[in-house]
């Protein structure tokens, strides 16, 4: 999880700040001006680092947010007059947001490779909504002839045509949009987010409608976008199309990269040097000046002409250079100086008075089950009864099915045919969040947390899906029975408190399996479904975790597949054996042990030699 | 006496900052079958993908029928005899049977070809009646056997089979073993990481343990059996 | 109608060239993994690419044979000192390096071409076209392009269907570690899969050349459509590259026609369309 900033990272900002905050009493015009453009784009590109870094969505096409923020200062700028800044800011704000909203809407369905062309393609539109037709000037595109004003009735609070007031009003806008950012990643809301870069399957599992939250940000992020476009139209009073095509996409991408994605901070420090760069690349003289530290001023000359003629192709190579020295970018330079961070303590928690109640969980029942892949049936026509508070066992060949079986109950998979039933509740063909939020959890066969994050922070997400309206800003609304819930699902699962608050990441195999189960806990599903949780575990760890199987069966119900058959047939009440799709058989152990048809198809000569 | 099939010698090997392998040598004569057990974690696969070249070692030398290989790509090792059947089977899904097996059959360093498709359909006749079937229609089973056909169609000298039986009905195990004890009694030299320690004890030459990115055991698999306290420690049966 | 006709008969041409460029997208995307950014470049070189081989040997299609090879090389050149660095990287520094690939070539290309519009010459032996009333008539050239882009789309599913090439095309989509296990130098086949994209894109803009003017940035809307189209028909598929192309080649046609305010929205319009009914693309795998 994001830390708080580091105090190097708070250092560098806070001397930027000072730096910023002098600069009106000795910079010149042109100082002030190229000032409030970076500026300006570091709102943009923090922003845009809100869906890259922090939720790991690769927009391409964000300029198309920023560029509507511009033209909204043209739409509501009257001819000859200023436009009211009370007014320009919130319509462009507005009209980004409505935007990212329907383009959202689309968008978020993708992901990956497709989320990055989708948002380019939706770019490349709005820009040739613009390029192509006579709105707001065409391609030649259009002026603001005076800067809008800030005013309630005749008073006049804050006028842009004023380069100073215009700065200090762009720097008071970034130092909010940064605090912004930093206290939304950490809110249970943000929380989800950096879950959903890590593991968008896992979060989705455990009951949060991702979708929902990508397009929560991504409205967001859109709408803080335009408001840096508002701003930006107002440093030259011009806008064009380009403002929304791919190249600005490319260039805040650029920034984000080169400053470090995922810190916040770092793209904004991404903007600063990107923008030093190139104007210094721009320019023959301080090219001149910066080679004839080395070479004689002649050949400086010549070679300064040559670069700043070509500056664009430098820039280039100066990007090259930096991707592939710095994958990290600048934030991973400052990271490694300003040391580990430091995590949140946890609360104190006092332990449960004794043994609670033995709670009722859920019963499940699975009636004529069938889903095929086109013609490959997986599973086919399977009815079983899974009652409450038992450990049952899903055991067979590879290819079984039986993947696909519990795919299917946990909704990852639509039934063909069929009911799967939770306490008498249809929930066959529901999307994975909504089977979640009924009680119903699960594990996966390849360990499935969210390595990044400590095995506290895990559950605490994991305890946050009790409640998971994306809507959730508050860290200290229910916090404390969330706190509680994590800290019993760890003691539960047989976490040492010690290792509670390391990352996931640094815990033993065994530990991770332990962390999902306990992930199930806190997330107070009622009916665990299990995919091979003692894969890859040693005996030790096996029994202990077979032992724990049998714990939490006292109120949950637990569903597991398991290949390991000496720990199936000691920790399971029931055993369901599929075969190529099918049910073979379902029974107690001992039943299945016995049973010819099981031994042809699939136990062959195991436990013959066990004693009955 | 010919070189040994494969001789890797104090091999360390890193994921990022973690140390896997930590001066690990390994040796097999040609035609030997050796095992290769421990528990999870303790650094087999990485051994094997480290020998196969799909992983860089840090530190170490590695030796392929006397060639020194320790620079050599993957690509490089596979012709030269070495042969990977990986866990999860890599089997291509957009490849028929026949293409699988045929992707990458090559004569070995003598030009002789001692795996012929016949002889693998022969060894796998569920392959033959499949044929034309793609890779992602097979079950379990059947990737399994592609995937050592189209290891053996390489003509390799010495085969790594890792997890060879792994979700494996345990009737289907018996058949595999069957099929691995024809192809070494073929004179392919090979190693075996599996979790079925008796099937395992009975078919392998020599047996090695390792634990912690180490070898801590290399002996007959009557040495091993008879070593109750180092089965338990490691294996844990 | 008859305008409706040719400009449908144009939607489809354009459609077979944007193929071309897509087909070399994709394949690069579905085995390298690789975000090409820069392949829009190889289009522009390949269109300026004609115009200096047409000055010199004065047909387009000896320019083809001369250029197409020369652009092979080219992107095993670019290959070799950039993209090889990318392999193990994720999308974003991708992103990064193929952008500024293209602010390097966009300024070569100022360098070497100015930043004039140039116009390449239809072959003599093909000016003039077919009638299709008396007053519209269809240009030879046109219909050599879309006979040579068909063939070469028929060439491609060929070679990957039926030949070892494509057997290692296809085995690196699903799998690339196993294809280097299996004795397949997965270096070679990068270079060789970047190097056809190439040649590709080259190709593509080489044969437009003579159809439109020649300019500086002529091959970033080719980029941006061939992403589309890699979009609609799924990544690394190229019978996906090819429905997709012709879909959005008659669509950007029609709307011309239908739609002229918005014609440039209906083809990302169809694209949000196929997305929301299949987000892995017609034919990709699951999404």
């Amino acid at each position: 999880m994001l830390s708080t900033p580091r105090p190097l990272v708070i250092l560098v900002l806070v001397a930027l700040l000072a730096y910023a905050l002098a600069l009106p009493f000795f910079g010149g015009t042109f100082a002030l001006k190229f000032a409030s453009r970076i500026m300006i784009i570091g709102i943009f590109v923090i922003s845009l680092d809100l869906l890259i870094g922090i939720t790991g969505m690769v927009s391409f096409g964000h300029a198309l947010y920023f560029g509507l923020g511009a033209y909204s200062l043209y739409f509501i700028s009257p001819e000859s007059a200023a436009a009211n800044g009370f007014l320009a800011i919130p319509f462009a704000i507005l009209l980004a947001g409505a935007v990212a909203l329907v383009v959202g809407s689309v968008a978020v369905l993708t992901k990956g490779f497709y989320f990055i062309m989708v948002t380019l393609a939706f770019g490349q539109m709005g820009f040739s909504l613009f390029f192509d037709t006579k709105i707001a000037g065409g391609t030649d595109g259009a002026y603001i002839n005076v800067r809008p004003v800030f005013s309630i009735g005749s008073q006049q609070l804050l006028n842009f045509s004023n380069r100073t007031a215009f700065f200090y009003f762009c720097l008071a806008a970034l130092v909010f949009s940064y605090l912004l950012l930093l206290w939304l990643v950490r809110t249970p809301f943000g929380r989800v987010l950096q879950g959903i870069h890590h593991n968008e399957a896992r979060m989705s599992a455990l009951g949060f409608n991702t979708y929902a939250y990508k397009l929560a940000i991504y409205v967001i992020s859109g709408a803080m976008a335009g408001f840096a476009g508002v701003l930006f139209a107002a440093i030259d009073g011009y806008v064009a199309p380009e403002l929304l095509g791919w190249r600005e996409s490319g260039l805040a991408i650029m920034m984000v990269v080169l400053g470090g994605a995922g810190t916040i901070y770092g793209p904004l420090l991404g903007a600063i040097v990107y923008s030093m760069v190139e104007e210094t690349l721009k320019s023959a003289t301080e090219l001149t000046a910066i080679f004839s530290l080395v070479m004689s001023g002649a050949t400086a000359k010549w070679l300064g002409g040559i670069v700043a003629n070509s500056w664009s192709m430098a820039l280039g190579f100066f990007l090259i250079a930096a991707v592939l020295a710095a994958p990290k970018g600048i934030a991973g330079f400052i990271e490694k100086f300003a040391g580990e961070p430091k995590r949140a303590k946890p609360r104190e928690i006092k332990p449960p008075a004794e043994h609670r109640e033995r709670a009722k969980a859920m019963q499940l029942e699975v009636d004529n089950l069938t889903r095929a892949f086109g013609g490959l049936v997986a599973v086919d026509g399977v009815t079983v009864r899974f009652p409450p508070n038992r450990v049952h066992g899903i055991i067979g060949p590879n290819g079984a099915g039986k993947t696909t079986f519990i795919n299917v109950l946990s909704g990852a998979l639509r039934p063909t045919r069929g009911n799967v039933r939770l306490e008498r509740e249809e929930i066959g063909g529901q999307k994975p969040h909504n089977v979640a939020r009924r009680g119903l959890g699960r594990s996966y066969q390849r360990t499935n947390v969210i390595l990044p994050f400590t095995a506290r922070e895990n559950c605490l997400l994991a305890a946050q899906a009790q409640h998971p309206s994306p809507f959730r800003f508050s860290n200290s609304w229910r916090r404390e029975e969330e706190d509680e819930a994590v800290a019993n699902a760890l003691r539960a699962a047989g976490i040492a408190p010690d290792r509670a608050d390391i990352r996931a990441s640094n815990l033993s195999h065994g530990e991770q399996r332990q962390l999902e189960i306990a992930m199930l806990i806190a997330s107070g599903a009622k009916l665990l479904l299990l995919d091979e949780p003692l894969a890859g575990m040693g005996p030790e760890e096996t029994g202990r975790v077979t032992a724990l199987l049998r714990e939490l069966a006292a109120d949950h119900t637990i569903v597991l597949i398991e290949h390991d058959m000496d720990a199936i047939f000691a920790a399971a009440d029931t055993l369901t054996v599929l075969v190529e799709g099918r049910l073979l058989a379902h029974g107690t152990p001992e039943e299945i042990r016995m049973n010819a048809a099981v031994r042809e198809a699939y136990l062959g000569e195991w436990g013959q030699e066990a004693k009955p | 006496m010919s070189q040994p099939a494969i001789l890797a010698e104090n091999i360390d090997t890193h994921y990022g900052r973690s140390h896997i392998l930590r001066g690990v040598s390994f040796r097999v004569a040609p035609g030997e079958t050796v095992s290769l057990l421990g528990r999870n974690g303790m650094g087999k696969t990485t051994l094997l993908r480290t020998l196969a070249g799909l992983v860089r070692p840090t530190s170490g030398s590695i030796r392929l029928n006397g060639a020194d290989v320790t620079a050599s790509r993957a690509s490089a090792r596979s012709r030269a005899g070495l042969a990977i059947v990986p866990e999860g089977r890599g089997i291509f899904p957009n490849l028929t049977v026949i293409e699988n097996l045929t992707f990458a059959a090559r004569p070995n360093s003598k030009g002789e070809r001692p795996w012929p498709l016949e002889r693998v359909y022969a060894l796998f006749p569920r392959l033959a009646e499949r044929k034309h079937h793609w890779g992602n229609e097979l079950s379990g089973g059947e990737q399994q056997m592609l995937s050592i056909g189209r290891a053996l169609m390489t003509s390799p000298s010495i085969i790594l089979l890792d997890e060879a039986t792994e979700g494996l009905a345990p009737k289907l195990r018996d058949e595999i073993w069957s099929t691995v004890k024809q192809i070494t009694g073929s004179g392919i030299a090979a190693i075996i990481v599996d979790k079925n320690l008796n099937d395992l004890l009975a078919l392998a030459d020599r047996n090695t343990i390792m634990a912690k990115g180490e070898i801590v055991f290399d002996g007959s698999s009557a040495a091993l059996r008879a070593d109750e306290a180092l089965i338990h420690r490691h294996l844990g049966v | 109608m008859d305008l409706a006709l040719i400009q449908l008969l144009n939607g489809m041409q354009y459609g077979l060239l944007i193929f071309l460029a897509a087909s070399g997208l994709t394949l690069v995307f579905g085995i390298m993994g690789v975000i090409n950014l820069s392949h829009g470049s190889f289009y522009m070189l390949g269109a300026y690419g004609a115009l200096t081989l047409v000055g010199y040997t004065g047909d387009v299609f000896i320019a083809l044979a001369i250029g197409v090879p020369l652009a092979f090389a080219f992107g095993i050149a670019i290959e070799w000192l950039f993209i090889r660095h990318l392999y193990d990287r994720d999308h974003l520094q991708q992103v990064l390096l193929t952008f500024a690939l293209i602010l390097i070539f966009n300024e070569a290309q100022k360098l070497i071409w100015g930043s004039y519009p140039h116009s390449v010459p239809v072959p003599d032996y093909l000016q003039g076209g077919i009638k299709i009333s008396a007053l519209l008539s269809y240009p030879y050239y046109r219909v050599a392009v879309a006979a040579f882009c068909v063939a070469l789309a028929l060439a491609m599913m060929f070679v990957i269907q039926k030949t070892r090439v494509g057997r290692i095309i296809r085995a690196g989509e699903s799998n690339r570690e196993m294809v280097e296990a299996l004795g397949i130098d997965s270096r070679l086949l990068f270079r060789f899969v970047f190097a056809s994209g190439a040649a590709l894109a080259a190709t593509a803009g080489i044969v437009a050349a003579p159809l439109e003017s020649v300019y500086p940035g002529i091959g970033e809307p080719v980029l941006i459509i061939s992403f589309v189209v890699v979009v609609i028909g799924g990544i690394g598929s190229i019978k996906g590259a090819f429905v997709g192309a012709i879909l959005i080649g008659v669509a950007d046609a029609l709307g011309k026609v239908y739609f002229p305010a918005f014609s440039s929205s209906v083809v990302y319009a169809v694209m949000a369309a196929v997305l929301i009914a299949r987000p892995g693309g017609l034919f990709g795998r699951a999404a």
